[in-house]
């Protein structure tokens, strides 16, 4: 890894294995991050049989997903920083070569084109900007395979390069063994270290730009979050009333949900539901876009809401929305949420009557669950056996 | 390191092959639009963003005082680092007309404070390290 001598003019001894060993170990920890807690996240949505995801604590989904896209926006700054390092190298003869150096050049192309690939979509679709066709969440699922598997051939042909530059000490150079940092005034750049200093510190300054959408004392300075946390009753919303097209269904004299356990079958009104002996949860609410409000939810506990209909013998609960279309407009709850003492047919929010935007009449609310599977407007429970 | 090597590299085989095993799944026009993001965004770095980047230093180098370099540079990457945050939300503030929780900021502002802050510490970091050197003799 001869990146000073082989790269001709313009190029910088600040640049080195040295800081690239360095850099890379932080990107590619934040970029194992997003891959451990983007899968958590497609498994709990679309579980194996063998998964298995706790009601308890209502946090760790909060966390992961406020992970996943923290870490993301910090990957960000540290891989321009690491391609910057490794750039003159993209220009050394032979362009192609040997097989063996026209594979590793395109497993490097692979991993960086699927890590810009990964970052920006992700960060884009955080803002819930999408100019391209194909579906997000698939894509972004199968392009993170991708991105994990070059990564670890990346790994396995550098591996001692790697051990080689982090033995040296960052600002040491082969060329001119006896150059210590403050000792640079014949090179024309900054010391390494600079160059390391100003990673960790882009790092930190995105990351900081957009951490509070998820961490409650951050939010002053999330300036460029794409949610301030700010909503009605002191949540966001994901997807509006107006783009369910439910209102006039939700507001509807005769709405009834309808709960079904075993061959019992019973129908609700809003007023029978708060006839019902009522409990009060603080859960967060937590998306797979990376942001997260904590709030105090009341109404009907649902192991209470089943057993005024029926005996519930286990098995998963099927909750459907009375939004006709959308993704989401149906969820599967495991038991072991179905059974927890915070699970509720949330009837008011922080105190106040639902609003029709976070799933009047009433919504599902569990511990430790993407918002997405908190399903709004419902308007059946299905006990599955 | 040499089993480690292979166990990555057997790895990576795996995982990589998977994931355009998943890709492959999707619709031509859906695999097409992947396609032209993924090459974009390489050729978007390689080709503008980088020599983008190497012709601002170049010239920075030449414009500024060397004892300007380090803090100069810090501040430039942080700077690039907010542009590309900033880029996804920062002409779309209440872009949402039926959900007005996202994109719920002025963003422009934050934007501008955040890279003001920036440069001010810049500033004040190149200040501190003179009255250090200052102190401290040579």
């Amino acid at each position: 890894m001869n990146t000073r001598t082989s790269t001709g003019a313009g190029s910088s001894t600040a640049r080195g294995p040295e800081i690239v060993a360095r850099v890379g170990i932080a990107l590619g920890a934040a970029v194992l991050v997003c891959f451990v807690t983007g899968l958590l996240s497609h498994w709990i949505q679309h579980p194996p049989h063998w998964f298995w995801w706790p009601a308890n604590p209502a946090w760790l989904y909060r966390l992961t997903q406020g992970l996943h896209v923290i870490s993301g926006v910090a990957a960000i700054p540290l891989l321009l920083v690491k391609l910057w390092a490794v750039y003159p190298r993209l220009f050394q003869r032979p362009l192609i070569g040997p097989p063996l150096r026209a594979l590793e050049r395109g497993s490097i192309a692979l991993l960086v084109g699927a890590t810009i690939f990964q970052l920006s979509t992700g960060l884009l679709n955080t803002a819930q900007y999408y100019p391209w066709k194909f579906f997000f969440p698939t894509t972004h699922y199968a392009m993170a395979y991708v991105v994990v598997g070059a990564l670890a051939v990346h790994l396995a042909v550098k591996l001692p390069v790697i051990r080689k530059a982090l033995s040296r000490p960052v600002d040491s150079d082969p060329d001119t063994p006896s150059a210590s940092p403050a000792d640079t005034s014949g090179h024309h750049r900054v010391s390494r270290r600079v160059v390391l200093v100003a990673a960790g510190l882009s790092a930190t300054a995105a990351t900081l730009a957009v951490a509070g959408q998820t961490v409650p004392f951050l939010r002053w300075a999330a300036v460029l979050a794409p949610r301030s946390g700010q909503g009605p009753q002191g949540v966001p919303v994901n997807r509006s009333a107006k783009a369910a097209g439910i209102s006039e269904h939700a507001r509807a004299l005769d709405y009834r949900l309808t709960v079904i356990v075993g061959d019992q079958r019973r129908g609700f009104s809003r007023a029978e539901l708060l006839a019902l002996p009522q409990a009060s949860a603080r859960l967060p609410i937590a998306c797979v876009e990376g942001w997260s409000a904590s709030a105090d939810w009341s109404g009907v506990r649902l192991r209470d809401l089943l057993a005024a209909v029926g005996a519930y013998r286990g098995g998963d609960v099927r909750f459907t929305s009375l939004e006709r279309g959308g993704l989401y407009n149906s969820s599967l709850l495991p038991q072991r949420h179905a059974v927890d003492t915070n699970t509720l047919v949330a009837l008011s929010l922080n105190g106040e009557t639902l609003d029709l935007d976070h799933g009047y009449p009433c919504r599902l609310i569990a511990p430790n669950r993407p918002g997405v599977l908190q399903t709004k407007w419902l308007s059946a429970i299905e006990v599955l056996t | 390191m040499t089993a480690v090597r292979v166990l990555l590299l057997l790895a990576g085989l795996w995982l990589g092959w998977y994931g355009l095993s998943l890709l492959l799944d999707l619709s031509t026009p859906d695999l097409l639009s992947v396609a032209v993001w993924f090459t974009g965004g390489i050729l978007l770095h390689d080709a503008v963003f980088a020599p983008l980047c190497a012709a601002v230093g170049i010239a920075a180098r030449r414009i500024l005082p060397r004892a300007w370099w380090a803090a100069g540079a810090c501040g430039a990457v942080c700077t690039v680092a907010l542009v590309l945050i900033a880029a996804p939300v920062l002409r779309r503030g209440h872009a949402m007309p039926d959900n007005p929780t996202v994109l719920d900021r002025d963003y422009m502002a934050g934007f501008i404070v955040a890279v003001v802050i920036v440069w001010a510490l810049v500033v004040l970091a190149e200040i501190i390290r003179r009255r250090i050197d200052k102190g401290t003799p040579r």
